[in-house]
């Protein structure tokens, strides 16, 4: 019972994706451009997959990443630059400052029933807010940027001259978050999410907090979030206001909502499709008119909530669902009995 | 009728206004354990102003609902669902993304842990006749269906007091005579306290065993089913005043 269960078709499929992963710096290894893309797709996939919590699960519109990221980068940035402390251990309290702003944010706004528009306003006035406090506030931020120490190779700072060991640290960290989704995903609190996401007063007749619920989501995707932001700050090498982004909080809740809402696997799908689209159409048309690339990605999106409202990877399943059907019809027409027709 | 001295929900004086306007104004009830009530009334009397009130939905301008002993009146829903109180909605609000097992585990949390909770929805389910349809998303089950999914919802809460909001609406004579049976085997062999907002008068009077009466916000009558049929204000209210 329990072997069957880690041995399932769906961590069979996650095993594999992880290998390849893995394997993808092998190949690019010596191109610095795509291994710059290659993180780049994880850091967002890691931040699309975290917002999946509060946004695909428990419905809530955020636009808070970028926030969440920033408290981060500054902490674990702040951290390193000033008491020389390791990003190891930096990057964890960069989570749990991020905890912080989210509790001293979520707590008010889930006492008094903020949501949709309004929560989606609230989360990006966030972003601004704190870009604008970093800002002034001249001993840990201001408008110079600071500079992380520069090595070759080290662990301890966290410091490399190849993008490599940020992308290895990035697929362990998608892993991590893959897996508390679906921990999430299977437990009560999943259940609340995905049900308060609907229909918040019928949630709570049926005895779920809802309060509770929303800033326990909120609490884990913005650990999530500040964590990353630390690594964040490691991978670009300084620290400024700056990194505070609403342009990344749309963007991350972009991949949340074409990957499928509240699938788990839909972030990662979508941050792998969109991110890298996006990234060649700048490469083949940014030269020729600023701007342009921004304006075909635009219309891919719109094709997507058109044709694919609920999601990329319910697109992927339909396809799935065809190929199994014919293989089927393949077999049965040969005599051959086959077990995938019911499922 | 075989009733304890205690009653299970008693509201006092109880008074809901939005803005100025009185929806429901200085009513007192109580029903007692293992009871099946009816509460009719015509369009606007209150009636789902009053279930909101009373569980936590709506705060009441004045007076007070009483829960088992416990004075629930300013609790959250939440609260009060784990007091064992739960209630269906006029409009069926289906969780319509969620599959209808995934829907009815959302209540039978409210009770159990992970390792209990799989045994409660199977109970659940095969207690209202789900089993066909337990994998389907709740969007395309249809109506009666729907109905249904959002009784075990509520029932997987392991309520003693149910509030069922018109929950036979919308469903044709044979449904509603299902629906009906499932109404008596859930008060009679489950002993769960049953208060029920009812347009289908048929339903109504079949399995009532006490109705209560409101009318622009006021309780009007008390009584068995004959005696509320034959009410002077009863009448008054449903079809006006004699010429």
């Amino acid at each position: 019972m329990y072997l069957r269960r880690i041995f399932s078709i769906q961590n069979a499929a996650m095993l594999g994706v992880v290998i390849i992963a893995a394997l993808v710096p092998l190949q690019l290894g010596n191109n610095q451009y795509n291994m710059v893309l290659a993180t780049t797709v994880l850091l967002y996939a890691v931040l699309a997959s975290a917002w999946n919590i509060i946004g695909g699960m428990a419905g809530q519109l955020d636009l808070a990443v970028g926030a969440f990221v920033g408290v981060g980068a500054f902490t674990s940035g702040t951290l390193l630059i000033r008491w020389d402390v390791t990003p190891w251990i930096g990057m964890p309290i960069g989570g749990l400052v991020a905890v912080g702003v989210a509790v001293l944010i979520g707590f008010p706004m889930f006492r008094f029933k903020i949501k949709e528009v309004w929560y989606a306003l609230v989360s990006i006035a966030l972003v601004e807010v704190m870009r604008v406090l970093f800002l002034m506030w001249g001993e840990v931020g201001g408008p110079t940027e600071r500079y992380l120490p520069i090595d070759t190779w080290s662990w301890y700072h966290l410091r490399f001259n190849t993008y490599m060991p940020y992308y290895y640290i990035l697929l362990v960290m998608l892993v991590i978050v893959l897996l508390v989704n679906r921990w999430i995903r299977d437990t009560k609190l999943g259940y609340s999410l995905l049900a308060l996401g609907e229909d918040e007063d019928a949630v709570e007749v049926l005895g779920v907090d809802v309060r509770a619920a929303k800033l326990k989501a909120l609490v884990i995707y913005a650990f999530i979030a500040g964590a990353v932001g630390g690594l964040y700050a490691n991978i670009y090498g300084f620290i400024h206001p700056t990194v505070f982004s609403t342009d990344m909080s749309v963007e991350v809740m972009i991949l949340g909502i074409v990957g499928g809402l509240g699938i788990t696997y839909g972030p990662v799908t979508a941050a792998i499709v969109l991110v890298i689209i996006r990234e060649y159409l700048r490469a083949k048309l940014g030269g020729e008119l600023a701007g342009l690339y921004l304006m075909v990605y635009a219309v891919v999106l719109i094709l997507v909530a058109l044709y694919q409202p609920r999601g990329l990877v319910p697109l992927f399943n339909k396809g799935w669902e065809r190929l199994k059907s014919y293989w089927g019809a393949r077999q049965r027409e040969r005599g051959i009995p086959t077990s995938i027709e019911n499922k | 009728m075989n009733v304890e001295s205690q009653p299970l929900l008693r509201t006092s004086n109880l008074t809901v206004t939005f803005g100025r306007l009185v929806a429901v104004n200085d009513v007192s009830l109580e029903i007692y354990p293992g009871e099946l009530v009816g509460l009719i009334g015509p369009n606007g009397a209150g009636k789902t102003t009053l279930f909101n009130a009373i569980i936590g939905l709506n705060r009441p301008a004045s007076g007070a609902v009483f829960f088992k002993g416990v004075n629930v009146t300013n609790f959250l829903p939440h609260k009060i669902c784990r007091l064992g109180m739960s209630r269906t909605f006029q409009v069926t609000r289906a969780f319509v993304h969620m599959s209808v097992e995934d829907a009815v585990r959302v209540g039978a949390y409210n009770r159990c842990n992970e390792r209990n909770v799989r045994d409660k929805v199977d109970e659940v389910i095969a207690f209202c006749e789900l089993n066909d349809i337990r994998k389907r998303v709740s969007s395309d089950v249809g109506l009666a269906s729907l109905r249904r999914v959002e009784l075990a919802r509520a029932l997987a809460t392991d309520p003693d007091l149910l509030l069922l909001d018109e929950a036979g609406a919308g469903l044709n004579t044979t449904e509603l005579s299902a629906f009906m049976n499932l109404l008596t085997q859930l008060n009679q062999d489950r002993r769960i306290t049953l208060l029920v907002v009812e347009h289908v008068m048929r339903m109504v009077m079949g399995v009532c065993q006490r109705i209560f009466v409101l009318d622009a916000g006021s309780l009007i009558a008390t009584g068995n089913p004959e005696q509320v049929s034959s009410n002077e204000r009863v009448i008054e209210a449903y079809l006006g005043k004699r010429a």
